[in-house]
């Protein structure tokens, strides 16, 4: 079964979002990424019924899980239930845990992973060709990057979300940082689970890089 | 050592959001700003946030300007420094 890694990139938190997972996760999966201009519904229907993970990355709202250039990707009540059933759900965006993750539950998926508020991070605008690199960007988007490959690894969902509220502890304790340490709190407070504990995928295989990626030069919307 | 500076603009964000109240917390974070030790060569504020009246990414200096003038937005810093 395929993973769909549903990623826009567009503007400068979706590229340093989508830089992180690029560079972290992409490599472990099947050749279904949905990115960049891929990044919209039509792809996603075709793609999404037969994978047994979906990891999304974009802009949100409480109802609506959006792709590249704001597009939806997937909103409650005007989805498939095929399109959810008896997968494991990531989401990274605004607000889906507050109505978009439960309902994708209750059409069948196994489990959901969301934030009840808005995701926030302190990044740096200048090193948005080179997102992977950014310190300040990955004391947030780290500890997402390590819950997304407890996943991968076929662990429990679970132990996903408390890898990654372990990760945002860990970070905020060593952060100098006021705003980013309260940043790190924030998505920590707000990250939940819906559906099935103990739901898992099958493994990936783990692959180490040797080398980072060359820089993205797709243009940003200023 | 916590930052005197970010401790009175969490104060600061503890009122409602009426005009005296934004000013006042812009003018912490302005402080804020100026104390925060330097850290990335353009820090900015990013949200995933869709459809919201404040842009998804705010320049860290920028972030007073918009206290002062968005409510939507000074609730959410209310929120992130609680």
């Amino acid at each position: 079964m395929p993973t769909v890694l549903a990623m826009a990139d567009y503007d400068l938190p979706t590229r340093s979002a989508s830089g992180f997972i690029l560079r972290y996760i992409a490599p472990r999966m099947e050749p279904v990424a949905l990115f960049s201009f891929l990044d919209r519904r039509l792809p996603f229907q075709l793609f999404a019924p037969q994978a047994d993970v979906i990891i999304g990355m974009g802009h949100g709202e409480p109802d609506i899980f959006g792709g590249q250039n704001d597009s939806v990707i997937l909103e409650v009540g005007k989805y498939d239930p095929k399109e959810v059933n008896g997968k494991v759900i990531k989401l990274l965006a605004c607000q889906c845990g507050v109505e978009l993750c439960p309902d994708m539950v209750g059409n069948g998926a196994f489990c959901a992973l969301g934030y009840k508020d808005d995701y926030i991070w302190v990044m740096d605008a200048d090193l948005a060709s080179i997102p992977w690199s950014d310190e300040m960007a990955n004391a947030c988007l780290g500890p997402v990057i390590d819950g997304i490959n407890v996943l991968l690894d076929g662990e429990e969902s679970q132990k996903a979300l408390d890898t990654e509220l372990l990760g945002y502890s860990i970070n905020a304790e060593v952060e100098e940082d006021e705003l980013i340490r309260s940043c790190i709190e924030f998505n920590r407070k707000n990250a939940v689970l819906f559906g099935n504990g103990d739901a898992r995928i099958r493994a990936r295989p783990k692959i180490s890089l040797p080398l980072p990626p060359p820089p993205l030069i797709l243009p940003l919307i200023a | 050592m916590p930052n005197e500076e970010f401790e009175r603009l969490k104060e600061a964000l503890k009122k409602a959001p009426t005009p005296e109240a934004r000013k006042e917390a812009a003018e912490a974070m302005r402080r804020y700003n100026l104390s925060r030790r330097g850290k990335g060569s353009r820090p900015t504020l990013v949200s995933l946030g869709m459809g919201k009246t404040y842009p998804n990414a705010i320049p860290l200096e920028k972030i007073p300007d918009e206290i002062e003038k968005n409510p939507e937005f000074y609730e959410l810093m209310k929120r992130i420094v609680e």
